[in-house]
């Protein structure tokens, strides 16, 4: 077999279309079985044009003139289907005269799958855009049960050891006769009052950078000084204190409800963990939130009782009278400071 | 949560071949393939994908009224609407999918037929 004859077989044989014309008039030299399977038969003396529509006629002459390579894709729908072909077409010297050489691909289950990939990617994209924005609610709602660096613990190690804070403050606020009133108020009525004045109580604590930690009935408890120190905690929750009875005054200047509150005040030691596995919440316990929780108890209503011991903390800020001893439950004899804020707003102003 | 039928045959991996067997059957069936003729193959290939995913519990969801919107001038008849879900268990099966779980996928489609097929159709 000569080499031309075994050229000719290889062609007839691949899977690529193959077709060749004449470069002078793009009449048909050759074409192989895929080439008749997919654009039929060329009959005798029929151009490349006729058979293939859509060819561009001055890229076959760049093709013919320049022997630049002329690539183009056509589509033919036979039967419903779309099928999609790659061309390439090229000028080639044969013995006597200036041919030109057609491959043609089909490309049509490459063109399918890429569609499929894209449609499958973008429902992917868009549930990846759902599972985050459902992830962020979530993230939003723990941040609200925990502080941010607990949740991060809790986060990458699914439990938060319990720590302990040596120094911290708390502040912890009751109403007084909370339960007369609940007991002749709509139950709705108490827990939008509630919901609105803690509200406002969860912005002060914020402003200034203390933590609250939950809410029992009608009891308020917030601290300073952890999960992260401060040095200035007993100002903080001090700051938090005054704000809130301010709050209240001007609330009831406008409102029917008259809401009073007491406030403790304590220093010293706390340990904050997460408590609970399925129903967990975040909760502080020691001697900080045992001595704020009994000074409560002392204060009159809209008063801030503090133990002596913050007195020097707090009496460049704050008007701070002395109390007097008083026996403590569990604590034993504590003095007690009153704790309101600076007589004159200029005096404040000048220590900044 | 209990696993898909989506998730049991690994996913996407198997998912595509089904639609690709589906739309092959789809385009050569004399009685359904007409309402193919007119569609580009890109439109054509990402309905059947979304179709195929969210039947068989994967990230695909179409609200009723959606598909009633695009079916509702086509006048899709009963015995369209049989002979689709007949390829569509055959595009199953050919794949290794379970009788139980071709005859839920089936389920699936079945709940479709009132919003697919036209409301007077015999």
């Amino acid at each position: 077999m000569s080499i031309s004859a075994i050229n000719e077989n290889l062609l007839r044989a691949i899977g690529v279309g193959v077709a060749v014309v004449r470069a002078s008039d793009l009449s048909f030299i050759f074409h192989n079985e895929p080439f008749a399977e997919w654009f039929g038969t060329p009959q005798d003396g029929a151009s490349l044009t006729s058979v293939l529509e859509g060819l561009d006629e001055t890229e076959l002459d760049r093709v013919r003139n320049e022997g630049v390579k002329y690539s183009v894709e056509l589509q033919i729908k036979p039967k419903r289907r779309t099928l999609v072909f790659a061309l390439n077409i090229s000028a080639a010297n044969s013995l006597d005269e200036k041919i030109m050489v057609i491959e043609c691909q089909n490309i049509t289950r490459i063109r399918e799958l890429e569609s499929m990939i894209d449609s499958y990617s973008t429902m992917v994209e868009r549930n990846t855009r759902e599972l985050e924005r459902e992830k962020e609610r979530v993230e939003r709602l723990l941040l609200n049960l925990m502080p941010r660096s607990v949740y991060e613990e809790f986060k990458t190690f699914g439990v938060v050891t319990p720590q302990l804070y040596e120094n911290v403050s708390v502040v912890m606020l009751d109403f007084v006769d909370f339960t007369d009133f609940a007991a002749r108020t709509d139950p709705t009525i108490t827990l939008s009052e509630l919901n609105d004045i803690f509200t406002a109580f969860d912005r002060i604590v914020e402003q200034f950078g203390c933590e609250r930690i939950k809410t029992i009935g009608d009891a308020y408890l917030a601290v300073a000084g952890m999960p992260d120190p401060t040095p200035d905690h007993a100002t903080a929750v001090a700051h938090c204190a005054t704000r809130f009875l301010r709050y209240l005054e001007r609330r009831n200047e406008s409102h029917p409800h008259k809401w009073q509150a007491r406030i403790g005040l304590g220093t010293g030691a706390a340990v904050g963990s997460v408590v609970g596995i399925q129903k967990y919440v975040y909760d502080v316990f020691g001697p900080a939130v045992n001595m704020a929780s009994r000074l409560q108890v002392f204060a009159n209503p809209m008063k801030i009782v503090a133990p002596e011991e913050m007195k020097y903390a707090l009496i460049d800020e704050f008007q701070v009278s002395d109390l007097g001893p008083e026996d403590i439950k569990g604590l034993g004899e504590v003095s007690l400071v009153n704790v309101s804020s600076a007589l004159r707003a200029s005096k404040s102003k000048s220590w900044t | 949560m209990s696993q898909t039928i989506y998730e049991k045959y690994g996913g996407f991996k198997t998912i595509s071949r089904i639609v690709m067997t589906f739309y092959e059957m789809a385009l050569d069936s004399d009685q359904i393939g007409g309402y193919f003729e007119d569609i580009d193959m890109p439109r054509l290939i990402d309905h059947q994908t979304k179709f195929i995913s969210s039947l068989v519990g994967g990230p695909a969801s179409f609200s009723d009224e959606r598909i009633e919107a695009v079916h509702r001038h086509l006048n899709i008849s009963h015995a369209d609407f049989d002979e689709m879900a007949e390829l569509f268990a055959e595009a199953l099966s050919q794949h290794g999918m379970s009788e139980p779980d071709i005859r839920t996928c089936l389920a699936a489609i079945e709940e479709k037929r009132s919003i697919i097929v036209v409301r007077d159709a015999a």
